[in-house]
């Protein structure tokens, strides 16, 4: 048994052959060619099927993805490399199949050397686009179609063309040589339920070879001896009884939230992208609680356009189908990468020119996004508006009348992530319709404690004193002003979440994974027990102590 | 031959999207053009070959161009190159 240590990227567990998803499944012919004018011309046809089959999947594809997929079409239109490889083909009549494969590859391996982790990516994308040439050079099915049993999926990176495609009846697990828990596959993953383990560094398997996947621990087991195997199979049964369980629970769950004594909590949803809120309204999501809108932004070098944006926000409205949509306006500074607005590096950008103080900078950026919401809602729309990092009255004041000056129906907010903010909630309320508070973020600023940081990790426990005082302050300041919310990774935790509702907090938005769990735990709650464990959560000391409290409280 | 240093000055260099925009704009040229870095040389219409040179921010970057129209595309692409 082999064990090797990456990131977790999907939670769970699953043991089953290994797949392996790479250009060394393709058998690339090796007979020198008889024709070579003719495989040339087989060459360039094939290369423009497979940059016309990208632009297509990019046209149907939205931010990011849709970007990744154009630089693609244009790798596999890439004037050089085709050269290069046609040279080959004439010079030493090798099968065009292997001389496209090779000439991606030294493309691949200079970018793969290079220090940055962007040109790292691009290494991937090169050798997934040579690697669709030449299959539709020797004719063989695209990818996932030649899966027959169930399996785990063995990738150096799974290619965003195909991570659409993930069948999850088929894939057992994905192990992943790159990525990183924001990276695509762990998005998808996550949301489709399948477990997950990136950023392994290196994974060389056998296709003979089982592999174990603890996307928990974000441990990989290769030929798992008796032992191990027997461990991650009695928790993959025990996880499969439990979602069992859990929809059986589940299917008694009409319509709305509400615990047993008949109050109505609202579970939402957050998201980047489609395919989450697809998985969160299977798991009966009742809105999205938060978008983040970034995606749309990042790492490109120039503002998307208005129709793009509106674009985006309206493929979600269509799949919400009048359930409410709350958008959360751009959330980005010096602290992560928006090459268009070439903005200056600051010293401590998470305390810099970041969300709403960014929109006041540049006010226009935001103006476009808000016309672009305007231009996405038609009428049965619930639209909801809430801006990122504010810290004070005056500023919730300022973007509440540039949200009316966009004419459109939409409850305006803000998220509650600045400690000023939580002792000014009372003034904030008065002029939003609702908060939302971000515990994340939250929880960094109340402790001084950066969460990228892991050796200041124990900050970040939710059930701190200090967090659950702070959300008590926002809902009794909020109480007959505007409702109160919390999309932060604290919302995902039903016990966290009992006690916030006992605190008067009336919608929790979490990753997909979490929707299901959370409507049956909070349906076999009571108001009466939830406000009991906020009680005695309260009066803790310490984070330990408060979660013991809650346990205890709910019996 | 028309050429001019330029030094990109955009958050992420010449990767991905900034890339692909620049062989994008560079292919709808008939002329002959490089991109040149510490003396490698990338044909500009090829995105792969582009992406080869690893141009980050702060690099200076010589653009050079041979054949028809080859002024215009060389004032063309040191614009776009500033725009990024």
């Amino acid at each position: 048994m082999r064990t090797l240590q990456g990131t977790p990227g999907s939670p769970g567990v699953a043991v089953a052959p290994a797949w392996i998803f790479s250009r060394a499944a393709l058998d690339l012919p090796e007979e020198p060619v008889e024709d070579p004018d003719a495989e040339v011309e087989r060459l360039r046809d094939s290369a423009e099927q497979v940059a016309a089959d990208l632009d297509a999947r990019a046209a149907k594809a939205e931010g990011e993805l849709a970007e990744v997929l154009e630089a693609q079409a244009m790798m596999a239109r890439d004037p050089e490399m085709i050269d290069v490889a046609a040279e080959a083909v004439r010079k030493e009549r090798t099968p065009a199949a292997r001389a496209v494969v090779d000439a991606g590859e030294t493309y691949a391996e200079a970018l793969q050397s290079s220090e940055s982790e962007y040109m790292a990516a691009r290494a991937s994308d090169v050798r997934d686009v040579c690697a669709r040439i030449a299959r539709r050079l020797v004719g063989a099915d695209d990818t996932f179609s030649q899966m027959s049993q169930r399996s785990v999926v063995v990738a150096d990176e799974l290619p965003p063309a195909d991570v659409g495609e993930l069948n999850r009846d088929l894939v057992a697990g994905i192990a992943t040589a790159q990525g990183s828990r924001t990276s695509h596959t762990a998005i998808v993953a996550r949301a489709l339920g399948i477990p997950a383990v990136v950023g392994l560094g290196e994974v060389e398997v056998d296709p003979t070879d089982e592999i174990a996947v603890d996307g928990d621990s974000g441990q990989i087991f290769v030929q798992p001896d008796e032992k191990t195997r027997s461990e991650i199979e009695g928790r993959a049964a025990r996880a499969e009884d439990r979602r069992r369980h859990l929809i059986e629970r589940a299917a008694s769950l009409e319509g709305d939230t509400r615990t047993r004594d008949g109050h109505r909590i609202e579970v939402a949803v957050n998201v980047a992208t489609e395919v989450e809120l697809k998985a969160g309204l299977e798991a009966g999501a009742e809105g999205v609680g938060l978008f983040r809108t970034e995606l749309l932004y990042l790492d490109r070098t120039n503002a998307p356009s208005r129709a793009e944006q509106s674009e985006a926000v309206r493929s979600l409205l269509g799949l919400l189908d009048g359930k409410r949509l709350v958008i959360r306006t751009f959330d980005f500074g010096a602290d992560k990468p928006v090459p268009f607005l070439n903005l200056p590096s600051e010293e401590n950008p998470a305390m810099g020119v970041r969300g709403v103080r960014l929109a006041r900078d540049q006010p226009e950026l935001l103006d476009d996004q808000l016309a672009a919401i305007a231009d996405a809602a038609s009428s049965g729309d619930r639209i909801a508006i809430m801006a990122p990092m504010v810290a004070t009255a005056e500023e919730a004041r300022w973007f509440v009348e540039r949200v009316e000056r966009a004419e459109m129906e939409a409850e305006v907010g803000v998220m509650l992530e600045v400690p000023a903010a939580i002792f000014m909630a009372e003034e904030i309320a008065e002029v939003c319709d609702f908060l939302s508070i971000g515990t994340n973020d939250l929880t960094q600023y109340l402790f001084a404690a950066d969460r990228q940081n892991g050796r200041l990790g124990s900050f970040q426990d939710h059930f701190a004193p200090a967090l659950l005082r702070a959300v008590k302050t926002v809902c009794d300041a909020a109480d007959g002003r505007a409702w109160v919310g919390v999309c932060g990774e604290a919302a995902a935790d039903p016990l966290w979440a009992m006690v916030a509702a006992g605190l008067g907090v009336e919608e929790l938005s979490m990753g997909p994974e979490a929707v299901l769990e959370m409507r049956v735990s909070l349906s076999e709650s009571t108001m009466h027990g939830c406000r009991a464990a906020a009680d005695a959560a309260l009066q803790a000391s310490d984070a330990g102590g408060a979660r013991r409290a809650a346990e205890d409280a709910l019996g | 031959m028309p050429e001019q240093e330029v030094t990109l000055d955009n958050e992420v260099g010449l990767h991905a999207r900034p890339a692909a925009v620049f062989a994008k704009k560079a292919a709808s040229f008939d002329c002959d053009i490089k991109l040149v870095k510490d003396g490698n040389e990338a044909n500009a219409k090829s995105i792969m070959s582009v992406l080869k040179l690893d141009v980050t921010k702060g690099d200076a970057v010589t653009i050079r161009a041979e054949g028809d129209g080859a002024e215009e595309a060389l004032s063309d692409l040191v614009e776009l190159v500033g725009s990024l």
